[in-house]
């Protein structure tokens, strides 16, 4: 058996990568998959403080790679579903802890038992970034409407292109559909078509994010929640359930929600 | 409220705007051109095209622009007259 492995990125910081990972990877271990997912933010952990998970570290990711662990013993479980796991990133050291090689051999062994390893990246572009990206096979890279995490994005896209990775998607995180609608927010579409690779999902703005980080529970946990139910989506696609609607700018009128509503 | 300060200032919605500066910033992160290359270039077509001619060297435009799926070069040169003998070059 060999899982996905997929590293979620974007360049600029704070636009979502750990909510999207910690969202993602919750959805997919409720529908049974085994699911790993990797902090690579060493230094500046905060998978587990999202995952609510913060109170259960002994062992990290670059004592793993340095064999003062075995791998299972720095995999904390989550209080939740049984079959859901964080490895944490180091706290105290700095990225060059660990090589691209290294992490590439972690992330093949952890998808031999794994349905998927996901791995969470630091911002930047720098050895932080390449060791996220080196045991990944598909990238998902999430952007904001906004000019400076679209710019970054579009650097990403070049240097995973660049490294080969074989399926790089697109997530757009905090859409306002009032201001798309006003006209003073760049909708998906031209987003999509300034960084031209396709569209895993996209997650509408949301005070729900913030009150979920502030518990430590992943919003998908909330039924009623519409971005979770965005995250909820995005998981499904990733998994190959392909006949989902695409989530638009919020204004698909009467069949758009009925649609949800379905699929929700 | 926002309309109106919009109108009275003469600007378009902010994400148009957006979009377009990202258009032409993408484009020249992504090839990496300078200004310099850009100008050498023009100087190439103008030198080809006097060739088989006569052009009107200040008014000729050299572009990039990016379509849908691909990367333009659009120039835009005013032709004074073709040379007779263009044919036989």
């Amino acid at each position: 058996m060999a899982g996905k492995t997929i590293v979620v990125t974007s360049g600029k910081g704070g636009v979502g990568k750990t909510t999207t990972v910690a969202n993602l990877g919750t959805t997919l271990a409720k529908k049974k998959y085994s699911v790993v997912m990797i902090d690579t933010d060493i230094g500046l952990r905060n998978l587990d403080v999202v995952m609510g998970l913060e109170n259960r570290i002994v062992y990290n990711l670059v004592d793993i790679i340095e064999g003062k662990c075995r791998k299972e013993q720095a995999m904390i479980r989550d209080r939740k579903i049984p079959n859901l796991f964080m490895i944490p990133a180091a706290q105290t050291r700095e990225k060059n802890s660990i090589t691209p090689e290294q992490m590439k051999e972690l992330c093949s062994t952890l998808a031999a038992d794994f349905d998927y390893v996901l791995i969470d990246c630091p911002a930047g572009i720098e050895q932080g970034f390449k060791n996220a990206i080196a045991g990944a096979e598909t990238a998902l890279v999430v952007t904001t409407p906004e000019v400076s995490a679209i710019r970054d994005a579009d650097r990403v896209i070049g240097l995973l292109e660049a490294a080969m990775l074989k399926h790089i998607s697109l997530i757009i995180n905090r859409l306002n559909a009032k201001m798309v609608k006003r006209g003073d927010m760049m909708s998906t579409e031209d987003i999509i078509s300034l960084l031209s690779v396709p569209l895993l999902g996209v997650v509408p703005e949301s005070d729900e994010v913030v009150v979920s980080t502030n518990r430590g529970v992943p919003l998908v946990h909330d039924r009623s929640s519409k971005a979770g139910a965005a995250f909820r989506r995005m998981a499904a696609r990733l998994n190959g359930e392909e006949n989902l609607p695409l989530d638009g700018d919020g204004s698909q009128g009467f069949l758009g929600r009925v649609k949800r509503l379905i699929w929700d | 409220m926002l309309s109106i300060l919009r109108r009275l200032l003469g600007n378009g919605p902010s994400g148009n705007i957006a979009r377009k500066r990202m258009q032409f910033v993408l484009m020249h992160d992504r090839v990496d051109i300078t200004p310099d290359m850009m100008e050498a270039v023009k100087n190439d077509i103008i030198k080809v095209l006097s060739r088989y001619m006569e052009i009107d060297n200040r008014s000729i435009k050299v572009n990039l622009e990016q379509g849908k799926d691909f990367m333009a070069l659009i120039s835009n040169v005013q032709v004074k007259r073709v040379y007779r003998h263009a044919s036989s070059i």
